[in-house]
């Protein structure tokens, strides 16, 4: 017993004082907020190298939780922060994004124009896209007797108790409304409501709804069919390449990820400098092979090791989440739990 | 008397101070929050109504709840069946296995929970090490689907929270008079009936600690449905974690954990009630 | 008796293989050369090497230990006085104190941690390991409270009341009489209550500043891309090295032990 104490208390000491030893006084700092391996350590280094800023790496689990934790802060505290588009959107709303200066950014001419003018930010003015996604369908052709071209194939009574889904309540919604054709972000309640129907009759066919490493259970052979979202089919192909993927017919989901600076943050300048490090072609290649999302960068698209992340030429538009209103977004979460309750 | 009486004050003004502050202020938030209004988007109205407390009313949500407490009952009565007997055996022990069974009880907790679960579920997928073990033993022709089943959950809930309820019943079985037991036997009581009417009655304050450290946060615990469940069963913990995240209603969320908190707390109630622990009395 | 002990001894030992299974499990898959905890496809050790050159994740295992041993610690401090108090008071205020102050286990962490975070951020509190210092000192006060109370329940009071006839004053006869006797209970509590703090990261998340992480936040934060196995390197590294303290500390204490004996 004592033992036990007295080595927690060793550790607690020892391992401390050996980070802080690791960790060298830089006078010029930065605080990078987003999820964890958003950025491959090789670049940080390059980074802190090349400027003699040293990149403090900060983590969020959910774009509320970083919503929450910034306007707390009244845009302060933090100096760069990727999130997702709906999340940016209300940031912006708020207040708590500064307008970016694209003088000082010698990279700006390199995003792909694709990722430009989104609804989040119309003029490009708060955001340089870092990574896009297109949930896609992926399947096991070896296991799966049907040809799946679109969301409706999903709902074949052959794939009973065999389907991974991502767990994000309005995409599913909106993947159905696509398969019933309604709009991605249907607001008519009365539409909402036939959405709900739809998805009750998926249930049988579902076998997991999980938002993280959803793409092991089609690996793992515990599902032979997944939806999945983009970094997820990245990881599935290189374990598999066998495994089949699908461009929806009935339309593409879409999502991107932003990169902008708080309104308050303390040092602005060396987040100029970030953004412009990361929007350097040979920077952003490396990162988007390493996070295994669609590269957002136009000049690094043949600088990437896994080309499969440049977006094919046929996908031309896709439905990001938008904002919408209460009521409506209340009648798809009501779906949500009446769907994941009649899975089991 | 007096003496006496101002050492138990200096003793408990540390916890009144602490509580005071920082439990119960953030719950006064807590409970106000749960009477707000959802702005559209992000953030909180500060306007009082009832709406959140009638949703829940609605009968996807109760289904919610009911389905929380059935798991936590079955998940719970797994763990008294199991955790009761191995803190009762631990305490049996020489001190030198005792020391030793609770350096192994305690090391599990340096690998992450989240991680061990993901051993689980390498153990318990359809071509896991599970599988393979009954097929080689010649138990099973066919794999058998646990993952993402009811019963992966429960293991999952076992496997979690068994260490709170061991503790318990080991440190109040721990300090059992084994003399009395044998006093009984010696009186000629059957073991079992020496053991019911002497160590049990004993043991039940560290048994419904036990109880209390398991059945409360199995309500709670959504990664476990989330992980070995694979999401197909809704708890409240799970939907409340919904809200608070993609839902962004967070005077929904206050509201639910406002009921769940009254639900657990009449449970608890009900529990002493039957087991008559009047030594607990309080905690309730 | 001698055929109950070897029954209960296998009974002990098969929960504790059930135990060790899954962490099993993940020692083996720590040496895995893929990503994904699917199948075994070859040994490595590439993830420990990339633990090595991750420096933020030993200074977050840092944090953690620091955090846990804390916050334990003061807990332990305010939940045995709190338990031993409660037991001697009579006011009308008690049973509502004691209850308040076990609710954070009745209340979803989630909820709790943004709470948490609204209240300090009313009261001021600079982010960082203040304000998770004193959150996890919230939900690890209760571990003690209770473990202690159902120690003392059954107690036989006179036992205090003895030793201060006797002549010993109330701190000594807390000292020397009680605190010997419920020591198990705050042991075990404080054990379990810094196993939570280590493994906290939903109210951590909330309460953390910005340039303060802890290992749970490292670990749960990297679900948009995949967690990777050098956690699972980084819990094997700890379990060896708690491992091989608590050998060469037993070693320390057998050869002073005999040298005792032979002096």
């Amino acid at each position: 017993m004592k033992k036990l104490v007295v080595c927690a208390l060793c550790a607690a000491l020892v391992v401390p004082t050996l980070a802080v030893s690791v960790s060298a006084d830089d006078s010029k700092e930065l605080v990078l907020y987003t999820w964890e391996n958003m950025f491959p350590q090789e670049v940080l280094d390059g980074f802190e190298e090349e400027t003699g800023i040293k990149v403090v790496y900060s983590n969020f689990d959910t774009d509320e939780n970083m919503l929450e934790k910034l306007s707390m802060a009244k845009g302060g505290d933090y100096d760069v922060i990727v999130a997702d588009d709906y999340i940016i959107q209300t940031a912006i709303e708020e207040g708590l994004v500064e307008k970016l200066d694209t003088s000082k950014l010698t990279g700006w001419k390199n995003i792909n124009p694709l990722y430009q003018g989104q609804f989040y930010d119309p003029n490009d003015e708060y955001t340089a896209p870092y990574g896009a996604g297109i949930p896609l369908i992926v399947y096991d052709p070896e296991l799966v007797d049907i040809d799946i071209k679109g969301y409706n194939d999903l709902w074949d009574a052959s794939l009973e108790d065999s389907i991974a889904l991502t767990a994000n309540y309005r995409v599913l919604n909106g993947i159905t409304n696509l398969a019933l054709g309604q709009d991605f972000n249907d607001q008519n309640t009365d539409d909402i409501a036939k959405t709900g129907e739809k998805l009750l009759e998926l249930a049988p066919n579902v076998r997991l709804i999980q938002d993280d490493n959803t793409q092991d259970a089609l690996l793992n052979g515990e599902a032979s069919v997944a939806f999945l979202y983009t970094s997820q089919v990245t990881t599935a192909l290189q374990e598999n390449p066998d495994l089949k993927v699908v461009y929806p017919e009935e339309g593409l989901g879409f999502g991107v990820m932003g990169m902008f600076i708080p309104s308050q943050a303390p040092d602005k300048d060396e987040a100029y400098q970030f953004m412009d490090y990361i929007l350097q072609p040979e920077n952003a290649a490396k990162c988007f092979d390493y996070i295994g999302y669609y590269c957002t960068n136009k000049a690094a698209d043949s600088l990437l090791e896994n080309q499969d992340l440049v977006v094919p030429d046929s996908v031309t538009e896709g439905s990001a989440v938008e904002n919408i209103s209460a009521e409506a977004d209340e009648a798809y979460n009501k779906n949500w739990t009446e769907f994941k309750a009649a899975c089991n | 008397m007096k003496k006496k009486k101002s050492g138990a004050v200096w003793m408990i003004l540390p916890l009144y101070i602490f509580t005071i502050i920082f439990v119960a202020g953030p719950l006064l938030y807590m409970v106000a929050l749960s009477f707000a209004q959802p702005k559209a988007g992000h953030g909180v109205e500060w306007i009082f109504t009832l709406e959140n407390y009638k949703k829940i009313l609605d009968p996807v949500y109760m289904q919610t709840f009911t389905g929380s407490f059935k798991l936590a009952l079955t998940s719970t009565l797994f763990i008294c069946l199991i955790g009761y007997p191995f803190g009762y055996f631990m305490a049996k022990l020489s001190d030198k296995w005792k020391k030793r069974a609770m350096i192994f009880l305690m090391l599990p907790f340096w690998v992450n929970s989240l991680i061990r679960l993901y051993g689980w579920m390498i153990i318990l997928q359809t071509k896991g090490l599970l599988n393979h073990a009954l097929k080689s033993l010649g138990l099973i022709d066919k794999p058998l689907r646990i993952l993402y089943s009811y019963p992966a959950i429960v293991i999952g809930m076992t496997y979690v929270l068994l260490p709170f309820m061991i503790l318990s019943v080991y440190s109040s079985a721990e300090k059992l008079d084994w003399s009395l037991v044998e006093a009984a036997r010696d009186l000629g009581a059957k073991p079992f009936k020496a053991f019911w009417t002497v160590s049990f009655k004993l043991t039940l304050p560290g048994l419904l600690s036990g109880v209390i450290l398991t059945f409360v946060p199995s309500m709670g615990l959504f990664f476990i449905a989330d992980i070995l469940g694979g999401n197909k069963i809704v708890l409240v913990g799970s939907l409340i974690q919904e809200q608070m995240t993609r839902g962004s209603n967070w005077p929904f969320a206050a509201a639910l954990a406002v009921v769940l908190m009254i639900l657990t707390t009449l449970m608890i109630m009900l529990y002493r009630k039957i087991t008559n622990a009047k030594e607990l009395e309080g905690v309730g | 008796m001698k055929k109950n002990s070897k029954l209960s001894g296998f009974y002990l030992g098969l929960i504790f293989v059930l135990m060790y299974l899954p962490i099993a499990v993940v020692i083996v898959f720590s040496f895995n050369e893929s990503k994904l905890p699917v199948r075994f496809t070859g040994f490595s050790l590439k993830w420990y090497q990339q633990l090595f050159s991750d420096s933020a994740m030993i200074e977050a295992l840092g944090n953690s230990l620091f955090l846990g041993v804390v916050s334990c610690l003061v807990s332990a401090v305010i939940g045995t006085l709190g338990a031993v108090g409660l037991s001697r008071i009579h006011w009308k205020t008690k049973g509502a104190l004691e209850y308040i102050s076990i609710l954070p286990l009745m209340i979803p962490e989630i909820i709790l941690g943004m709470v948490m975070m609204a209240f300090f951020y009313m009261l001021n509190l600079p982010f960082g390991m203040l304000t998770l210092l004193i959150g996890h000192t919230v939900f690890c006060v209760p571990y003690i409270l209770m473990e202690v109370k159902a120690r003392l329940a059954g107690m036989d009071p006179s036992l205090e009341e003895a030793a201060r006839d006797l002549g010993a004053g109330p701190f000594r006869a807390f000292w020397d009489i009680i605190l010997p006797l419920i020591m198990p209970a705050v042991m075990s509590g404080s054990l379990l209550a810094f196993a939570m703090s280590m493994d906290d990261v939903v109210i951590s998340i909330f309460i953390n500043g910005p340039r303060l992480s802890t290992l749970p936040i490292k670990v749960y934060t990297q679900i948009k891309t995949g967690v990777t196995p050098e956690v699972n390197a980084l819990c094997t590294i700890m379990l060896a090295v708690t491992i091989l303290i608590l050998l060469i500390y037993t070693a320390i204490g057998k050869i002073t032990g005999r040298n005792q004996k032979n002096n």
